[in-house]
């Protein structure tokens, strides 16, 4: 067995594009957030008002617009994503040069406004006007194949769709094959769209922040008065690939892939958390055990609480039953900043790994005895050894990956 | 290479599951299979009528009566259904029950539309002013719904992962289990897809004009395109020291898988199936197998004029003058293509023809392409007495390709 090493990082975000952007958003725990087009009539009335899109975000130094324009918005997110962690890896690793890349990326969602573009065409003006281009691109693994196309990756190409713990299962996989040696490198990343429909739909399920007293509306992860997540969009790359060989070739190594592991809690309804944290503290446990490490092994979190009532309870009691009489390291909660989906969390991981500065945690300010977790309160974290990258899914699925610094 | 093959945990077949066109269970599908007729018709699914074809593989009515519903039941979506039943068909063939938490088990499932059948629904209720559609037809919207949907009825506590890869994620779900198995990640894994007919991939099927007015006729000289189908494939695969621990049966050993992408076109597939090829080759050097192991192909085999060319080509690359020699059917000329499901049903399929020592007829008619010069197996089943290995071939949107390479445990 290899070791898989992430040697390059592209990100698109609500925050910008690139880890420098990325960055910078974290540092100053600055969520960029915006009004969601409420014109479709799909909103109700008091619903949640805001996003973290990424609809500003220039992509034509990644996507020529005259590639894009045959490309779904996740698609061009994705392959955006894939070109900066490329750049970053290096020039000597375009991907088709030598041996296979393979590419594994989760959605949640799905390429979503072309969905739904293409059923509202169906519905309002019959089949026979569906557009050949907006189903070839509605597809969930469009922006897979894209990448895939856009960077020559001919190895295996997956996309995973486990909502909140696809991005960590993604890269799990991407290790995986790497260290394997079935594959010379991987793109292992996350990419999502948040539509006014999907934000809709999130809101009336009350998943999403609600407006509160003291005005606006803010995710609060781990706060008692935490009403819900601030959803993102965006895409996150990562390069993957065999230790040895990025050595050999002087790559920048950012973190070494240390173990992967994922579980489910049967309690969980269809769309939230369930409260079945000893199952999934058991899961996360034997994942350690199986790396030879322990929880006291692990210096930071960088946790997927968002602000959710349910998720975040959930992720609480579940670290506190790993590490049991132990205190819990130092816990980051990056989607407060970057919001739900769009892989945010995946590349804020890469950073902490690498000692980056990460400010307090927005919206933070009251403890809650349930959860009993303080997250990160800005200053320095030390240079942190390993990290515990933490993704639990509404529905039930749970994927962790330990990240270390080479 | 082969050696590397012997020192892995192995991971083989103890139970199977199914609905599709032919029916809820695996008996329906094994008589329809060996039928040599298509279950390929008219169908009920939704309003077709503004469509430019009217043939589908829809599933009948189900589950039967003996079928015990849990009382989530009424609020899965059909895709759901089909997986949760077949799931537990297959678990009951393993002689194994649910609640699985206490074992080291995982699900590793397929899906690539979900419950898009109930969301088109809410949608087509949501666009005209009035009241709003119930909350609960977009709940099992999401893809993983089906994967999630089983885990939840086996009280599953591993791993859980849902891959939606087009028309190749059926068989990217069991390459993902066996990966678990090999690993040690899991003892033990439920495998499989789910998909259920829906408006959009029909429509949007039918703008590619990719389907057939007529049942589908794979390799046929006059194949005009596919036909879509609805079902679930499910395979219950443990570790083979897991399986002869509990004295269970096994049924077949998932021997490799390989996985590649053309990387060339969203939806033409390499006109060389050079990808396929790469992923067949990969399949057979995982299981350390040669091309002349293979007593029978189970080919992805849509009925398209340019995927069955294409497949073939990349047949006749990875398995040299193997490719027209040894038998060939496609399991889409009897249930249609279950889209994400279809690699899952189709190993399904291909495990039955290993126990059965017969690989099933490619239902369609009319002679097969002069340019294609594949061994297809006809109208009737063929008896294959010596039949040991054999390959599933998934080829998919965005050019994405897996093979896998399924054995009788030796």
């Amino acid at each position: 067995m290899t070791v898989a090493v992430v040697t390059g990082v592209g990100a698109v975000g609500s925050f910008g594009c690139g880890r420098a952007a990325l960055a910078e958003a974290l540092r100053t725990s600055h969520a960029t957030v915006s009004e969601v087009d409420r014109s479709g009539g799909y909103h109700l009335p008091e619903s949640a008002r805001t996003a973290a899109l990424a609809a500003g975000a220039d992509l034509a130094a990644w996507v020529p617009p005259s590639a894009g324009r045959r490309m779904s918005p996740p698609s061009k997110l994705a392959v955006a994503a894939a070109r900066m962690a490329l750049e970053e890896a290096g020039p000597s690793t375009p991907a088709a040069e030598d041996g296979l890349t393979e590419v594994v990326l989760a959605t949640a969602f799905g390429p979503a406004s072309f969905t739904e573009r293409l059923l509202r065409t169906i519905l309002a003006e019959g089949p026979e006007s569906a557009s050949p281009f907006l189903f070839t691109e509605c597809v969930a693994n469009a922006p897979a194949a894209q990448v895939a196309i856009a960077c020559q990756a001919r190895g295996p190409n997956i996309t995973v769709t486990q909502r909140e713990a696809g991005a960590l299962i993604a890269l799990g996989r991407a290790a995986s094959d790497v260290a394997a040696g079935t594959v010379t490198r991987a793109l292992a990343g996350a990419v999502d769209e948040t539509t006014p429909l999907v934000h809709a739909v999130l809101d009336r399920y009350q998943a999403l922040s609600r407006p509160s007293a003291e005005g606006g509306e803010r995710a609060r992860p781990f706060d008692r008065r935490r009403s819900g997540f601030l959803v993102g969009e965006g895409a996150a790359v990562l390069v993957v690939e065999d230790q040895a060989a990025a050595r050999a070739r002087e790559a920048p190594v950012l973190a070494r892939v240390r173990a992967w592991g994922s579980g489910f809690d049967p309690t969980a309804s269809r769309v939230s958390w369930g409260r079945g944290h000893e199952p999934l503290a058991r899961a996360l446990r034997r994942m350690l055990d199986r790396a030879g490490l322990s929880p006291r092994e692990l210096d930071l979190v960088v946790s997927g609480a968002s602000g959710s009532v349910a998720g975040d309870r959930l992720e609480a009691h579940t670290l506190h039953a790993a590490w049991g009489d132990d205190p819990l390291p130092p816990v980051l909660a990056p989607k407060a900043v970057v919001g739900e989906y769009g892989g945010g969390q995946l590349a804020a991981a890469v950073l902490a790994a690498t000692g980056a500065e990460f400010g307090p945690t927005p919206g933070f300010e009251v403890f809650d005895p349930d959860l009993r977790v303080v997250p990160h309160a800005g200053g320095p974290l030390g240079g942190p050894r390993r990290v515990l990258v933490s993704g639990l899914a509404g529905g039930g699925a749970a994927a962790w990956v330990v990240l270390e610094r080479p | 290479m082969a050696s590397e093959a012997r020192d892995r945990r192995r991971a083989v077949v103890t139970g199977l599951g199914a609905v599709s066109a032919c029916g809820w269970g695996v008996a329906a599908l094994r008589a329809g299979l060996r039928s040599g007729r298509t279950a390929i018709g008219p169908f009920q699914r939704f309003d077709h009528r503004r469509h430019r074809t009217h043939v589908a593989a829809e599933a009948p009515p189900g589950p039967p009566p003996w079928f015990v519903r849990g009382p989530r039941w009424e609020r899965l979506s059909l895709a759901d259904r089909f997986a949760v039943f077949a799931a537990r068909e297959a678990l009951g063939q393993s002689g194994l029950a649910a609640p699985l938490g206490e074992r080291a088990a995982g699900v590793f499932f397929a899906s690539s539309t979900g419950g898009l059948l109930e969301s088109e629904r809410y949608f087509a209720r949501l666009l005209p002013p009035g009241p709003r559609p119930p909350l609960r037809w977009m709940a099992s919207q999401e893809i993983n719904g089906p994967g999630d949907a089983v885990a939840r009825d086996l009280a599953v506590t591993g791993p859980v992962q849902t891959l939606s890869s087009a028309c190749a994620s059926g068989a990217l779900a069991l390459e993902a289990a066996l990966a678990a198995i090999r690993s040690g990640e899991v003892d033990l894994a439920v495998a499989g897809g789910s998909d259920s007919l829906c408006e959009i991939t029909y429509a949007g099927f039918n703008s590619l004009r990719a389907v057939d007015e007529a049942p589908c006729r794979p390799f046929r000289e006059d194949r005009a395109g596919l036909s879509i189908g609805e079902g679930a494939g499910v395979l219950v695969l443990e570790s083979l020291d897991h399986a002869r621990a509990r004295g269970a049966v096994s049924l077949a050993e998932l021997a490799g898988a390989g996985g590649s992408c053309d990387a060339s076109h969203m939806t033409a597939p390499h006109p060389q199936g050079a990808g396929a090829a790469l992923a067949v080759t990969r399949a057979l050097a995982d299981a350390g197998k040669g091309p002349g192991a293979i007593d029978f192909v189970n080919a992805h085999g849509t009925g398209t004029p340019l995927n069955d060319v294409a497949e073939f080509a990349g047949l006749e690359s990875a398995l040299g003058p193997r490719a027209r020699e040894v038998p060939l059917t496609s399991t889409k000329g009897v249930v249609g293509h279950l889209l994400g499901s279809s690699g899952a049903l189709e190993a399904v399929a291909t495990v039955l023809g290993l126990c059965d020592r017969e690989v099933h007829p490619t239902p369609g008619g009319g002679r097969v392409d002069p340019e294609i010069h594949a061994r297809l197996v006809l109208e009737t089943p063929l008896a294959v007495p010596q039949a040991r290995a054999a390959l599933s071939t998934s080829l998919a949107f965005g050019g994405c390709n897996v093979a896998l390479v399924l054995t009788r445990e030796e």
